[in-house]
């Protein structure tokens, strides 16, 4: 464990100096994730000009649910970047070959590869969006709160992850399964609004099957209060821890194919 | 030392091949109903190679070379047949195995493509886990007898074929691997970085005992770095032995070039038939194999000289590329 958290931090060193070199790039990267966001929001605005609520929900309670997706994805597009990849540039190319001849985890190695400095954008909008939407709802944070909003942002981040890894892993049979993660991803979005507004089929499938709900709309249900799904609030970090287990199960389901047919 | 570098023992691998029917109605009925082929990639392989040998692992394309090597280095596993590296089974216990392995593989950058060539050495100094100062002292030598002293700021994507390939290569022998694996380490190089990657393969295999295995087409490489041949066709092993039993095989054989004036025809003095063979050629020189035990260059000269008007001759010793390729036409087996 110790290693391996000296290792990602040389590659993350590295991956900082690159970043140093080509400032241009990353400043354009982060605004463009920053326009990208505040066009969301913009829109989310613009609507609530004209509806006093959606399904009971306002318009600072949606802010806040979409503040807890922003994190979540955040740690997810900053740290697990390279997971989209793991197709067209690991098995594809033959570079999974050189990992795999390398005393590391290879999942490991990958994710490490790469450091998506876009993402800060994210984190920036995120946190202040929640910093936002909370103190328009007077909402009073304790120590506690905050800890249980840092472990759902985490949880957050952590299906995320799990998601694009399972659906990564498609890779190892086809030839790219880089259309089916976007497909999957595209749900995402769904999940940014409260789940009440949708059929029960749609929620059925954001709780159980992919558990999008649990990125934002059901952790952030933890602060609010008298609105019920208490229970599935605080199943989130096991949804989380579950998911990825399955989702690193299924992983290495997929590299004992890939030494089967290295291809 | 009882033990073997690398022990194969029947090693197979098949592959399963996709067929289907041309074009686009092809393509979508392979969608619903899906044909295949079983393609033996590698065909029962069995090898023995000592610690500290260096072994070129030649063969056409397609003869099976890299997917061994795959096999050997844990990346596939095999259908069939076992396989021991320093006594690790390479799929089962791969991590274990990575570190005491080495590799190049041509086309792809084991080193790390936007940063420096020094920060990829030190990145690879702690994936292996290997002492700092044995790093040092490591990297202080290969940057010597490899000339990267001024590669080492550089990022690795912008240096060229040679300089990388030279890079690569310190990065493959960095943390003192027992085995490396060398595929087409020289392909496509000027001749003199080509005689520094030879000459440094030597000397660390040398200094260390490192046991080599190299697959190229240069021939050339093989004669220069290796001391055993081994020859693949069609995922069957047809020639393993020692580099100089190879050339000892063939040592005898001699072809004389002779060039005759013009206006002349050719004679075969009787005192020689039987022991030679013409070769067919397409210009008007004629050449004649023989074994320089049965007769020797002399005696064929002064026979052929006697009854020919001869303007020009020559006696060639094959090189190593004839001495395979008449490897593949006779199919000797070990």
């Amino acid at each position: 464990m110790k290693r391996y958290a000296k290792l990602y931090w040389l590659y993350a060193k590295n991956h900082f100096k690159v970043m140093m070199e080509y400032r241009m790039d990353f400043l354009i990267g982060v605004l463009s994730v920053f326009g990208q966001q505040f066009a969301a929001l913009f829109f989310l605005s613009i609507v609530f000009r004209h509806i006093e609520s959606l399904n009971g929900w306002g318009f600072y309670e949606i802010l806040f649910i979409y503040g807890i997706a922003f994190l979540g994805r955040a740690i997810h597009h900053i740290f697990f970047d390279n997971l989209w990849t793991i197709g067209w540039q690991y098995i594809r190319t033959g570079n999974l070959d050189r990992i795999l001849m390398r005393p590391v985890n290879p999942l490991f190695q990958i994710i490490a590869e790469r450091v998506q400095q876009d993402g800060f954008g994210q984190l920036l909008i995120g946190g202040s969006v929640l910093w936002l939407a909370s103190n328009e709802l007077g909402m009073v944070w304790s120590v506690m709160d905050l800890f249980v909003l840092f472990v759902m942002v985490l949880a957050s981040g952590m299906i995320y992850i799990a998601v694009n890894l399972f659906f990564a892993t498609f890779s190892f049979w086809m030839i790219d399964s880089l259309p089916v993660v976007f497909a999957v991803f595209s749900l995402s979005d769904f999940a940014r609004y409260p789940m009440t507004i949708y059929s029960k089929v749609i929620m059925f499938v954001l709780t159980y099957i992919i558990p999008f709900g649990f990125t934002a709309f059901y952790p952030a249900m933890y602060f609010f209060e008298g609105r019920g799904f208490t229970l599935f609030a605080l199943a989130t970090p096991i949804v989380a821890a579950l998911s990825l287990i399955l989702a690193y199960r299924f992983w290495l389901f997929g590299l004992r194919a890939f030494a089967s047919t290295g291809s | 030392m009882s033990q073997l570098a690398i022990e194969v023992k029947g090693l197979v691998k098949q592959y399963k091949i996709m067929e289907r029917d041309a074009g686009l109605k092809g393509a979508i009925k392979a969608l619903f109903t899906r044909k295949y082929r079983i393609k033996e990639a590698v065909k029962g392989i069995d090898l023995s190679i000592a610690p500290g040998e260096r072994v070129g692992y030649i063969g056409f394309n397609g003869a099976g070379k890299s997917t061994t090597i795959k096999m050997l280095a844990g990346v596939l596993r095999p259908d069939a047949g076992s396989v021991h590296v320093y006594g690790i089974d390479p799929h089962e216990e791969r991590i274990k195995n990575a570190r005491q392995i080495g590799a190049v593989f041509g086309q792809r950058t084991q080193l790390f493509w936007d940063i420096p060539v020094r920060e990829s050495f030190d990145l690879l100094c702690e994936i292996y886990e290997v002492p700092r100062d044995e790093f040092q002292e490591t990297v202080a030598w290969f940057i010597e007898r490899l000339q990267l002293e001024s590669l080492l700021d550089v990022p690795v994507r912008q240096l060229s074929l040679g300089q990388k390939m030279r890079c690569e290569l310190a990065a493959a022998f960095l943390h003192r691997p027992r085995v490396v694996y060398l595929d087409e380490p020289t392909i496509g190089l000027d001749i003199d970085i080509k005689e520094t990657i030879r000459a440094f393969i030597r000397e660390i295999s040398d200094a260390w005992g490192t046991t080599v295995i190299l697959t190229t087409h240069d021939m050339q490489d093989i004669e220069e770095v290796c001391d055993r041949v081994i020859v693949l066709d069609e995922g069957r092993i047809i020639y393993d032995d020692r580099i100089e039993t190879l050339k000892q095989t063939f040592n005898n054989e001699r072809t004389l070039e002779i060039t005759l004036d013009e206006g002349s025809t050719f004679e075969l003095p009787p005192a020689v038939t039987g022991r030679v063979m013409r070769l067919e050629t397409e210009d008007e020189t004629i050449q004649l194999a023989f074994n320089h035990h049965e007769i020797s260059s002399g005696q064929l000269i002064r026979e052929i000289v006697n009854c020919n008007q001869v303007k020009d001759l020559s006696v060639v010793v094959p090189k190593m590329e004839a001495l395979i390729r008449n490897l593949y036409k006779s199919g000797v087996s070990a």
